[in-house]
């Protein structure tokens, strides 16, 4: 399944889900967003069973990014039960977003 | 024991040259395979406007352009892993990748690895690229059009990139760590006449000042200690560039800076094993040269192959 773009009221309820959820928050302008798009979609793909793997626009969702403290872009953030439970900014390599996955989902 | 996959053709790394090569490869009927760690493109899918590369008259961006040839060899058959190479045999036959996706063999690799410029290494330094921080003068020069600029380096890419930018922007501000530029003779006496051009001397960049995007940068005097603000709209870093060659160290040659060996054949010191694009020893980087080693490589891997080994 793709990464779905989400706006704030959608990821709150998608964190009152079942199922941790990991969010990209990205913005048009922003080209190293861009580039991890293609192996952020293959994340999508491949953790879709485990995780609801979702964006988030900071230009049309700037409060939601204030409240999550994003000051710079790409930030990935895995949310547990609601909570944000680690963070990594400009992943270099498609393995570095699966160590981050794994790592957060141990925690 | 289950038989291992041997690939004819394995690319490490999906920029120009690594996508020309699979492209190649794939139209010579070769079962081919990129390994690329993010996206395609390297460091051309952060380049916003590419403006000479022929054939894209109203220029184009880095990403696009590096989508389109990743599309125009998996067209042909070429295929595609996003894997990080994490160890590489290369004298082993098959030669054997080790990846974060498990193992590949290859009878033949075309390392296409790149190079990344060199960061100064501040905090809000990636933050800012694309907005006021900026590494090629001749790709995003354009943009500081009438503006103030600092560049930072003295060897030649720096001399260079200010030679550039004394023509565009109102002012160029250049500030080097010594007292005197690396760069070779003929661009002293030039920038030393330009009007616009003012030198830092002895001066290092010790923070980056933002808002939303670079308003100036903090410098300090490394011999006093003394520090001071410079605004700007945009930084040029031109402090050199490091070639992506950490894993083949030991099993290739290299120069001094610690790029591959490799002439226009982009044969390397060992059989079946090509260098393409920014990785290789050569005069010129560009997408172009990058893209011509690429097809190059595979005419000497079809001749290696043939060779019956």
């Amino acid at each position: 399944m793709a990464a779905m773009n989400l706006n704030k009221e959608q990821l709150q309820q998608m964190m009152n889900g079942d199922k941790p959820v990991l969010v990209d928050f990205w913005a048009p302008w922003c080209g190293y967003c861009r580039r991890i798009g293609p192996a952020y979609e293959k994340i999508a793909e491949e953790y879709g069973d485990q995780l609801v793997v979702a964006k988030v626009n900071i230009d049309e969702e700037g409060q939601l990014a204030e409240a999550e403290r994003v000051e710079v872009i790409p930030t990935l953030i895995l949310y547990k039960n609601g909570k944000a439970v680690d963070s990594v900014v400009n992943p270099g390599s498609k393995a570095a977003i699966d160590q981050f996955i794994q790592e957060a989902l141990a925690k | 024991m289950r038989e291992i996959h041997v690939y004819d053709l394995i690319v490490v790394g999906g920029g120009p040259g690594g996508y020309t090569a699979a492209l190649y490869a794939a139209r010579a009927g070769l079962d081919t395979l990129v390994l690329e760690k993010l996206s395609a493109g390297g460091q051309m899918a952060l380049t916003e406007e590419i403006d000479n590369y022929p054939g894209f008259e109203d220029g184009i961006d880095g990403f696009t352009l590096a989508e389109k040839m990743q599309q125009q060899a998996e067209r042909f058959g070429a295929k595609s892993a996003y894997a990080q190479v994490e160890r590489m045999d290369l004298t082993a036959s098959p030669k054997v990748l080790e990846t974060s996706e498990g193992t590949f063999h290859a009878r033949t690799v075309v390392l296409a690895t790149g190079a990344n410029p060199r960061e100064l290494g501040l905090p809000h330094e990636a933050a800012l690229t694309g907005r006021g921080i900026a590494y090629c003068a001749a790709c995003d020069g354009m943009r500081y059009k009438g503006k103030t600029v600092v560049v930072v380096g003295g060897g030649n890419s720096a001399a260079a990139d200010a030679m550039l930018l004394r023509r565009i922007a109102q002012k160029v501000i250049l500030v080097h760590r010594r007292d005197t530029l690396r760069a070779t003779k003929v661009y002293h006496a030039p920038l030393m006449q330009a009007e616009n051009l003012e030198f830092r001397w002895n001066s290092v960049v010790t923070e980056l000042l933002h808002e939303e995007k670079l308003t100036g940068v903090k410098v300090k005097n490394v011999h006093t200690g003394e520090e001071d603000t410079i605004p700007c709209d945009g930084v040029f870093i031109s402090v050199g560039r490091k070639p992506a060659t950490e894993l083949v160290q030991g099993q290739l040659e290299l120069d001094r800076s610690g790029y591959i060996i490799a002439d226009e054949t982009t044969a390397t010191n060992l059989p079946g094993v090509y260098a393409v694009g920014d990785v290789r020893t050569k005069p010129l980087r560009q997408v172009v040269t990058a893209v011509a080693d690429g097809a190059t490589a595979v005419h000497m891997a079809e001749e290696f192959l043939a060779g019956g080994v």
